[in-house]
């Protein structure tokens, strides 16, 4: 069974590389039709033959654009996304009975283990690094990256990560998928006892997953220096916009998480293959708790503070106000960024750790709720009274910010530390993590996609298709993890393929909520590609009418440029606000565009 | 691909003026050449780990022949790329302080995300300090020799000679510079030679290696990692000393011999503090 399951697993993610290798090349094909706002980059006619950008597969391979480079980020991103999910819908099938059914409990588990790390890794990283990519530059008026070429190295170090820690999955002689769960403790991770995770497909894991920390790490500084150096005449601290904020701050995050996540990592992989003992002593799987969460934490926040940027942007767009209290929600980005250092060790309540650091663990932890709940109150408030339009990115930021209050509020429980000992290791935490990062950083994905779509596409997608994604989306992610939280309750542990028979119902629940999501995630897709390829092209640079309430920013004025210089006509010059805190009569104007729009 | 040699336009026979292959404007292969030849380097590892035991998968000469030919790609594509960007068109940029700037700036968050790079190991050293240390001390050789006070002074003195190098281009004296350079780089190869002859000494003679229990952990691991960093420093120093010989560099123009002498300040700092708490303050506890 457990073969079975895997080869389906490999030919399915051949397939799947396949069908993205074919969407790739046939945005190609149909970029080379159209001379205007191509596959989001700029329009380039068949008969000209290009200096500045090669064309075919080639254009992609050796860009150094930072808005091809946001595509490729967006492309491998929603890749992994389908792998990741696909990964858990067999996971959730299995869970329909009690015991064991349809795949063996150690392919669940290495199913369990590279579901977590592909999602986080591979999956929420990068689309948060596509949208960085495309859009920081073009909102603080950079030409580019500061390193264009570093950039374009972090991307291609992504795909052979994902290849190596997929690796055990693929028929490659008697190697394994890893079992370690994504927290990889020790000393089941060590391989050492009668496990089987002395199995090489272990190592060749831990190898791709500091792999893609390398890559990131390296985006990180690059975002760093891009958004202190590269900022145009007219964007000030005063009026940088929320997202790039929110960008700055998690690449800091990244700067000091990530490196030290390599190193455990390599120690790891040390202790495995030449003798080390760095977790081996009696305090050695405290030790990897350690470095693992002080990593792990901050980890959390990389993921969700680009998301939360990307509502505390689109939000007000469709609220028809400002954001409410700007400078608060850039405060609490950044007290958020210092805190989430110093929490860590709320991961280890129940590990018997000294209960004196414990509770100063719990106080700190408890803190950090405030910065978060400012600003859900922020978002709130900005809608309050506001001319709220429900457009499908609209719906997901709201989507966002309910599912981000259910998650939040279960996290202050656990972070008390006599509700975690009994919570501890329960589906409970399991519901709590996944309202955030499916119902809240997947969510805020969504909304920045469909937001940008004409951005990016330079066409709009299908408005039913995406409504009914959303609903899709939030009733299912809904079922499925409140269900969770109620089977946490009742005592269910997490990480089991097998369960006692009072909990089916739930169980079931849960999975008939997964199942709906997957429904959800499938038009999403249709929507996504066929919208792209099919449908007819913006002429309208302001495709969600943001000058009527003066809303208008940054990068629709550079897509309107690029619009109006296609058609040959002079084009006015637009309003565009900042979205910054401050009230600046000067404005950013958008990102330079190359050379290539005056080909035409 | 037709690779297309540039050579055609100058009298000066610098190779690769021009990027390649050209006519690709802003677009480039060498990213993705350097790119390959660093994931190269981790299926390398993984090749060699499939290699080990007597079911190795792959012949246990794959993973080292793997290694030699990634790095060899990812110093192709490395030289490639910098050339192009810095080196051939020294002299006809612009001294542009906005690029500078972004250099020190990406130095700079690279050094921080290097201080998490040590904390990893430092946290492990201070956590086994912190238990139970007696029992993990025992059988350790003798850490603070003369060998260790001759090559840290050696660094510091490297340290030293570095900024006098800096301060003599930015007063546009070349000679100076390229002296304190050179003495520079001699120090740091050195201190390279010493630490591996402590190794050496460690290993063959005092049999205290890599699998010597929980101190040794520390101490190879610290040890080789900044050992790992004292050897970029010094391509990175080799390098600069390589174009300063070519002529380049003036008080205008010196971006990377800031971000060298950055990064090999750094190392020298962790170096010290690594003395500090791995060398002397393994004696001074026990
Ligand atoms: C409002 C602030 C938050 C607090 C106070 C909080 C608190 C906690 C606590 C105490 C745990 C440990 C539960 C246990 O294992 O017993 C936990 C687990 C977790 N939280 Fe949160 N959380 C917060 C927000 C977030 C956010 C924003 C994210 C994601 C972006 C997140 C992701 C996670 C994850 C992934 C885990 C599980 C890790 C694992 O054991 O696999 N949390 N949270
Ligand atoms: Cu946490």
């Amino acid at each position: 069974m457990q073969v079975n399951g895997q080869l389906a697993l490999t030919v399915l993610m051949g397939l799947f590389l396949v069908a993205v290798a074919a969407w790739v090349a046939r945005v190609e094909n149909w970029r080379s039709y159209t001379p205007v706002a191509g596959g989001g980059g700029y329009g380039q006619e068949d008969s000209y033959v290009s200096n500045e950008k090669p064309s075919g597969v080639i254009r992609w391979l050796t860009t150094v654009d930072h808005k091809d480079i946001g595509l490729l980020y967006g492309a491998y991103a929603l890749t992994a996304f389908v792998v990741g999910g696909l990964m858990v819908v067999v996971m959730r099938l299995e869970l329909i009975n009690p015991g064991q059914t349809l795949i063996s409990n150690t392919f669940y588990n290495s199913l369990l283990t590279s579901h977590g790390i592909t999602m986080l890794f591979l999956f929420g990283t990068p689309i948060i690094a596509a949208f960085a990519n495309y859009l920081v530059p073009l909102l603080i008026d950079a030409e580019d990256m500061a390193f264009p070429r570093i950039n374009a190295i972090a991307f291609w170090l992504l795909p052979p990560a994902a290849l190596l820690i997929w690796a055990g999955f693929f028929p490659i002689g008697d190697i394994i998928p890893a079992q370690t769960a994504w927290t990889m403790y020790t000393p089941l991770s060590v391989g050492e006892g009668l496990g089987n995770q002395g199995n090489a497909g272990v190592d060749l894991f831990l190898l791709g997953l500091h792999l893609s920390g390398v890559a990131t790490t390296m985006g990180a500084i690059n975002f760093i220096a891009t958004i202190f150096t590269e900022r145009g005449d007219k964007v000030s601290w005063a009026n940088l916009d929320i997202f790039s904020w929110t960008v700055l701050t998690q690449s800091g995050l990244i700067l000091f998480a990530f490196p030290l996540l390599g190193s455990a990592l390599v120690m790891l992989l040390f202790d495995r293959n030449f003798g080390t003992t760095f977790f081996a002593g009696e305090g050695g799987a405290m030790l990897w708790q350690h470095l693992f969460w002080f990593f792990g934490h901050p980890e959390v926040y990389v993921l969700v503070l680009p998301p939360m940027g990307i509502v505390s942007y689109v939000l007000p767009r469709f609220a028809g106000r400002r954001l409410f209290g700007f400078k608060f929600v850039v405060y609490s980005t950044l007290a958020i960024g210092v805190l989430s250092f110093g929490v860590w060790a709320h991961h280890m309540f129940a590990t018997g750790m000294d209960p004196r650091l414990r509770a100063s663990f719990m106080a700190v932890s408890l803190a950090i709720a405030i910065p978060s709940a400012v600003k859900t109150f922020n978002w709130i408030t900005t809608m309050w009274n506001g001319r709220v339009r429900l457009t499908t990115p609209m719906l997901f930021c709201i989507g966002f910010v309910s599912n981000f209050i259910i998650g939040g509020v279960t996290g202050v429980f656990l972070a008390s530390i006599p509700v975690d000992l009994v919570l501890h290791d329960t589906y409970y935490v399991v519901g709590h993590f996944h309202y955030v990062v499916m119902g809240a950083i997947a969510f805020a994905g969504f909304a920045g996609l469909y937001y940008w779509y004409p951005l990016y596409t330079g066409r709009m997608y299908q408005k039913t298709l995406g409504k009914m994604h959303f609903w899709l989306s939030m009733i299912g992610t809904n079922i499925t993890f409140f269900a969770m939280i109620l089977l946490g309750y009742g005592g269910m542990p997490r990480r089991y393929a097998n369960y006692l028979p009072q909990f089916a119902t739930l169980h079931r629940l849960a999975t008939l909520g997964a199942l709906i999501l997957l429904v959800g995630q499938i038009i999403f897709v249709w929507n996504f590609v066929q919208s792209w390829l099919e449908a007819p092209k913006i002429k309208d640079g302001d495709p969600w009418d943001l000058k009527d309430s003066g809303l208008y920013t940054a990068e629709w004025d550079w897509f309107d440029r690029k619009l109006q210089t296609a058609i040959a006509d002079g084009g006015e010059e637009a309003d565009v606000v900042p979205d910054g805190g401050e009230e600046a009569d000067v404005v950013p104007d958008g990102g330079q565009e190359p050379e290539s729009d005056a080909d035409e | 691909m037709g690779t297309e040699d540039a050579h055609d336009d100058h009298e000066h026979h610098l190779p690769a003026v021009e990027d390649w292959p050209r006519g690709f404007g802003e677009a480039s292969w060498w990213p993705f050449v350097t790119a390959a030849g660093a994931a190269g380097v981790y299926v390398a590892a993984a090749l060699y780990i499939l290699g080990r035991g007597d079911t190795s998968l792959v012949s246990p000469l794959a993973g080292p022949a793997a290694l030699v030919a990634s790095i060899g790609l990812f110093l192709v594509g490395l030289y490639g790329w910098v050339y192009h960007a810095f080196v051939s068109t020294f002299w006809s940029r612009e001294a542009n302080p906005d690029s500078a700037n972004k250099l020190r700036w990406g130095m700079l968050a690279f050094l921080g995300s290097e201080l998490a790079t040590f904390g990893a190991l430092f946290g492990y050293y201070f956590y086994i300090r912190a238990g139970n240390w007696e029992s993990i001390f025992v059988g350790i050789p003798d850490l603070t020799g003369s060998l260790v006070i001759a090559n840290t002074t050696l660094l510091i003195l490297s340290s030293v000679t570095l900024h006098f190098a800096h301060t003599a281009i930015r007063k546009d004296d070349r000679r100076k510079f390229l002296s304190w350079l050179v003495v520079t780089v001699l120090l740091g190869a050195v201190f390279i030679a010493g630490q591996i002859y402590e190794y050496y000494e460690f290993i063959i003679h005092e049999g205290f290696t890599l699998t010597s229990g929980f101190f040794a952990s520390a101490f190879f691991g610290l040890t080789g990692l900044h050992g790992l960093h004292v050897s970029l420093g010094a391509v990175l120093l080799g390098v600069v000393l390589v174009r300063a010989l070519a002529g380049q560099y003036s008080a205008e123009r010196h971006v990377s011999v800031s971000t060298a002498s950055m990064y090999w300040h750094f190392v020298d700092v962790v170096w010290i503090f690594l003395v500090v708490v791995l060398y002397v303050g393994a004696e001074v506890g026990v």
